[in-house]
């Protein structure tokens, strides 16, 4: 409970903090924040009563695990990186830079409670602490037409997916009674027939199958990822998919683990068609975060793998893979917040000789393509390794599986193409319209170094990142 | 015991009865008894004490009002929350175990929604003027 | 006739459902928000009824929460569309169309 009253007080501080900055020194208060999440994260490994690893609050609805201390720490280092990128995109902010950074850290504040909720009650509060703080955080460019219009549409069908989740909780109280998560399990089994409580549960899914961008959720995605402003966007895709993946396992496999198993070919044909969706759709983009949006449909597919294969090495598999897709997609962001600072749009073509512009960023962006579409030694290879390990395994019982570990590579092969159109537009293309050199500041490049060690130690040693994933997924074990 | 329930409604009935019948038979009447006028524009002009309307009959608001509403429903619904603990508080507060709880979370509670408040005081969202 | 707990609920599943149409089928983004709040209500509806018929008080100490989360959606929501419509001069899906494929 401690980093979480820290976090909100830090936000709340952050917010009225705005009154009494200077305005030119309202850009860098950013960076305190920044030190004041990385202290908690430093604390988080000392273990000083801020992530402890067992206990729980609220009566049962808050648990302390070593899956919520995980994803807390995962959160954490997200805020982190985007607050950097935050601080360097504060320019193209027109009011309130001060009131940006207080709402991720009020977003990350619900993540980290997203990250513990052991209830139905504080799994709502909390994807609702998440969601409506991005309605904001996606439409914070008043001035830009395409940001409101991503904000209205994230927030009508944001609203939308709210509602089934809502209904779909009253369903589930109302036939069992129960709203933590363990006393539901231990009743689950006798409702397995009840088709109340099964439309219940699957409602509360299309909830979540929204947050994480899953077939056929994903259609908000796209637009909103073109429309934000690039640092939601890269906290969209790291913090709001992973909330949504720590509460849909938290219920797949803590609430409803009869039901789960009964679903395994449901979820073999959501992850199998979010898979080919977000790959084919990726193919003729131009707009580099738009294509982002699409590939992240695609990665929800791959993560999905995981939650399908109902074993806990699927599940450590899709924790790894998490952590992997967090340095690489925020290394992806970044370098397009730095890219595009003097554009109006984000065009492929934007990227054209920037191996001249900045050596660092062309880099980083090809080690993060390199890393999304899978090639060793990189973080992403190692990650889809183990989801079609954890697939295969499960073959012998259900050859679904065999077909889904086929779709899958299939998906990998066709984003080898889009992936690689964004490398060759760096280094091959015809006329680079500015050849100028793109000044780096000195904490820009930390967090772009720190995406890069990320990705390659994922990649290279993944064996201590394997334990830690191992061990928060031993809670399901149980 | 359902039979005399149903029966205490038995007034609102009529009274419904009643209402709906007077509406529509004083229509009806008028139908059938009056004269048909003739429509015309002056006519059909709002009634303002014999001076011809000027601009829109509806008037429009300034989007202040919008603002200060949004912030009147969310401090008015936030206060929902003061019931509920209200009725357990008394009992919280008699055991030991759980007084600091109690009084803590609601403090804290207050302490945000005070901060929010701050924030739209400092932003002038209560100001009408300007 | 006694209304009982399945006449709650086929209420509050056809508030759903009468919810769900007016996000599909309308045009214009208030009405498209009203009825999402229509769809909120007919689940606090299903809550406070099972929670009435099971004895148990939970489910209204959960209405309480979706009631003000939805109060703070609605704020953000309005204002959102309110400022949507100061740069378009409309408040209609149709005119949502800057970004495609």
């Amino acid at each position: 409970m401690t980093l979480e009253v820290c976090v909100m007080a830090l936000g709340v501080v952050l917010m009225l903090a705005d009154f009494w900055l200077p305005a030119d020194r309202k850009k860098f208060a950013g960076y305190a924040a920044v030190a004041a999440l990385a202290g908690l994260l430093f604390l988080s490994f000392g273990g000083c009563g801020c992530c402890s690893l067992s206990g729980t609050a609220f009566n049962g609805m808050f648990v302390e695990d070593g899956l919520a201390v995980f994803f807390k720490r995962f959160f954490l280092i997200a805020a982190i990186l985007v607050l950097f990128m935050a601080v360097e995109f504060s320019d193209r902010i027109a009011g309130g830079v001060s009131e940006y950074y207080s709402l991720i850290v009020f977003a990350l504040s619900g993540m980290l409670f997203a990250a513990s909720a052991n209830d139905f009650t504080m799994l709502f509060v909390s994807i609702e602490l998440i969601t409506i703080t991005f309605y904001i955080l996606t439409s914070f460019q008043r001035g830009r037409l395409v940001s409101l219009e991503a904000g209205v549409k994230y927030l009508i069908l944001g609203a939308l997916s709210s509602s089934f989740l809502v209904f779909g909780i009253a369903l589930v109280w109302g036939t069992t009674g129960k709203l933590n998560f363990n006393e539901l399990a231990a009743v689950a089994a006798q409702f397995e027939s009840n088709k109340i409580f099964l439309i219940g549960v699957l409602f509360i899914l299309v909830g979540l199958g929204f947050k994480i961008a899953a077939f056929p959720f994903q259609i908000w995605a796209p637009d909103v990822y073109q429309g934000a402003p690039t640092p939601t966007t890269a906290f969209l895709a790291v913090g709001s998919k992973a909330a949504g993946f720590v509460l849909l396992l938290r219920v797949l496999f803590t609430a409803v683990p009869t039901v789960t198993a009964h679903w395994a070919n449901l979820l073999i044909v959501i992850s199998g068609i979010t898979i080919l969706y977000g790959n084919l759709c990726a193919l003729p983009q131009r707009n580099l975060k738009r294509l982002l949006g699409y590939s992240s449909i695609a990665h929800a597919g791959y993560l999905l793998l995981g939650v399908a294969a109902l074993s806990t090495s699927g599940q450590s598999a899709l924790l790894y893979y998490l952590a992997g897709y967090l340095f690489t997609v925020c290394a992806a962001f970044t370098v397009i917040c730095l890219v595009t600072r003097h554009l109006d749009n984000d065009d492929l073509s934007a990227l054209a000789g920037l191996n001249r512009r900045s050596p660092l960023l062309a880099a980083t962006m090809t080690l993060a393509m390199v890393s999304l579409a899978g090639i060793p030694p990189l973080a992403g290879f190692f990650g889809k390794f183990l989801l079609l390990k954890s697939v295969l395994e499960q073959g012998a019982a259900n050859p679904g599986y065999y077909c889904l570990a086929f779709t899958a590579l299939a998906g990998v092969v066709i984003s080898f193409y889009y992936y690689f159109g964004v490398i060759r537009a760096i280094y091959w293309s015809k006329a680079a319209a500015d050849v100028s050199p793109i000044s780096l500041s000195g904490p820009i490049k930390v967090a772009l170094w720190i995406c890069i060690a990320g990705m390659f130690w994922l990649g290279l040693f993944p064996s201590k990142a394997l334990n830690l994933a191992t061990e928060a997924a031993s809670v399901f074990a149980k | 015991m359902e039979q005399s329930q149903l029966m205490q409604y038995l007034p609102v009935l009529m009274l419904i009865v009643v209402a709906i019948g007077f509406a529509a038979g004083t229509l009806t009447i008028s139908v059938f008894l009056g004269q048909s006028a003739k429509r015309t524009k002056a006519k059909d002009m709002a009634y303002e004490c014999g001076a011809n309307p000027i601009g829109e009959n509806t008037p429009r608001f300034s989007i202040k009002f919008h603002l200060v509403a949004m912030l009147f429903i969310l401090f008015d619904i936030e206060v929902v929350f003061l019931y509920p603990w209200a009725v357990v508080y008394r009992d919280m507060l008699a055991d030991h175990a759980t007084r600091n709880l109690i009084l803590g979370s609601m403090i804290s509670f207050m302490f945000i929604l005070f901060a929010g408040y701050l924030y739209a005081l400092k932003k002038k969202a209560f100001d009408w003027k300007n | 006739m006694h209304a009982g707990l399945e006449h709650y609920l086929t209420v509050s599943f056809l508030l759903f459902s009468l919810g769900l149409l007016g996000v599909i089928l309308r045009r214009n983004l208030l009405v498209i928000y009203m009825s999402l709040e229509l769809m909120l209500n007919a689940a606090n509806l299903a809550l406070v009824s099972f929670s009435r018929f099971n004895d148990n008080l939970n489910g209204q100490v959960l209405v309480f929460f979706i009631i003000t989360v939805a109060a703070a959606e609605v704020s953000v929501g309005l204002a959102l569309i309110v400022a949507l419509y100061r740069r378009r001069q409309s408040a209609h899906v149709e005119d949502l169309t800057t970004m495609k494929l």
